[in-house]
């Protein structure tokens, strides 16, 4: 695991008291990484329109299960769903996403509206049917979340990468 | 996640000796500001930390349209949290944090659910040209744009450990320890040793390329 001495060839005693080029050589690089592998323009206009999607009113519903981090890879499968459960308070949100697109159950079993966000902008809405469960056909690669209204309360999803 | 960030807690009383252009104890400010609806604090909060987050997520060599993906979720889920997060002032830590999980969760998806290149937003990407950019195109930038190649040449070549921690401090402006601490799950008081050793190596690589 430790690559550091790996290629020890250098006589360490002789860099001594090089703080002052080691600060040059960091400096050298911020600029490199300026010019070579800066932010991209439309990612950091992205992040600042992002700011619509402070909602203080809705609830966070927390991703308590991710089958990419808590569950045991099956051997040889390839096409996995990924299962998700978000939860806030007594509502949970199961959601299990594919490639064809998602389903998903709100519990305890009520109607609801729902939006599956990919970005600031209004998402697509569904309705749960009378058991809280809908389905959505479009993919939905990259941020998501959703966004529920119960009769109640409006409740937001964690974002993830999907 | 929290619990990674807790043995620092011993280096909060130090000043920060890195960190010069956006006053770090600014930030909490700046949260708070936007928390109240102040959208120019929010835009520069993303101009303060968006290199940082960047710098994280190039570190763990994602593919381009994956980077872009954990990038914004990380942005979207910093909006969605603002006004909850406990520690204003350590957002810079959070955003650190919450890119490095992300990062390493898209990593252990082994099979991503579906064809992410946009290439749109790719083709975006490649038109863009930073400032800095257009400079080295005119001739007598030539050479300095020779260097700056040479130097991230070997810079990408370096291990694994070195190159992510580089890649990490090269953020503009330079993040605190506490950040960097965030961003690779590793303690802060290793920092500074293994930041000398790595930049030792990285000026051992150019001098020997001749390229000093």
């Amino acid at each position: 695991m430790d690559e550091m001495d790996d290629d020890e060839t250098f006589d360490e005693a002789a860099y001594d008291g090089q703080d002052a080029d080691a600060d040059l050589l960091e400096e050298e690089l911020r600029r490199a990484a300026g010019i070579l592998d800066p932010v991209p323009a439309q990612l950091r206009q992205i992040a600042v329109e992002a700011y619509a999607l402070h909602d203080l009113d809705a609830k966070i519903a927390e991703l308590t299960f991710d089958s990419v981090v808590d569950a045991i890879p099956v051997r040889g499968a390839t096409d996995v769903p990924r299962m998700l459960t978000f939860r806030a308070g007594e509502v949970t949100v199961d959601v299990e996403v594919t490639g064809e697109g998602l389903m998903g159950q709100v519990l305890p079993p009520q109607q609801a509206s729902v939006e599956v966000l990919s970005g600031p902008q209004t998402g697509a809405p569904l309705t749960t049917d009378d058991m809280g469960r809908f389905t959505y056909g479009g993919s939905p690669a990259g941020p998501f979340a959703l966004r529920l209204r119960t009769g109640r309360e409006a409740i937001v999803t964690d974002w993830l990468t999907v | 996640m929290r619990a990674e960030l807790a043995p620092s807690t011993a280096y909060d009383d130090l000043p920060y000796t890195r960190g010069g252009d956006v006053d770090r104890a600014d930030v909490g400010a700046l949260v708070q500001s936007a928390v109240d609806g102040d959208a120019a604090a929010w835009k520069a909060l993303v101009e303060g930390l968006s290199p940082l987050v960047w710098s994280v997520v190039r570190a763990h060599r994602l593919s381009d349209a994956d980077a872009h993906e954990v990038y914004q979720t990380v942005w979207f889920r910093f909006a969605q949290h603002l006004g909850r997060i406990r520690e204003p002032q350590k957002a810079g830590s959070w955003l650190a944090s919450t890119a490095r999980h992300e990062c390493l969760k898209v990593l252990k998806s082994l099979r991503r659910l579906t064809p992410t290149d946009d290439p749109q937003l790719l083709d975006r990407v490649s038109e863009d040209r930073t400032p800095e950019q257009s400079l080295l195109d005119s001739e007598e930038a030539a050479v300095e744009s020779e260097r700056v190649r040479h130097l991230w040449q070997e810079f990408e070549e370096l291990g694994d450990r070195c190159r992510q921690l580089l890649r990490i401090l090269m953020a503009s402006p330079p993040p605190s320890y506490q950040e960097v601490s965030a961003a690779l799950g590793i303690a802060v008081g290793s920092i500074g040793p293994l930041r000398q050793r790595c930049l030792r190596r990285l000026r051992a690589r150019l001098e020997a390329r001749g390229a000093v």
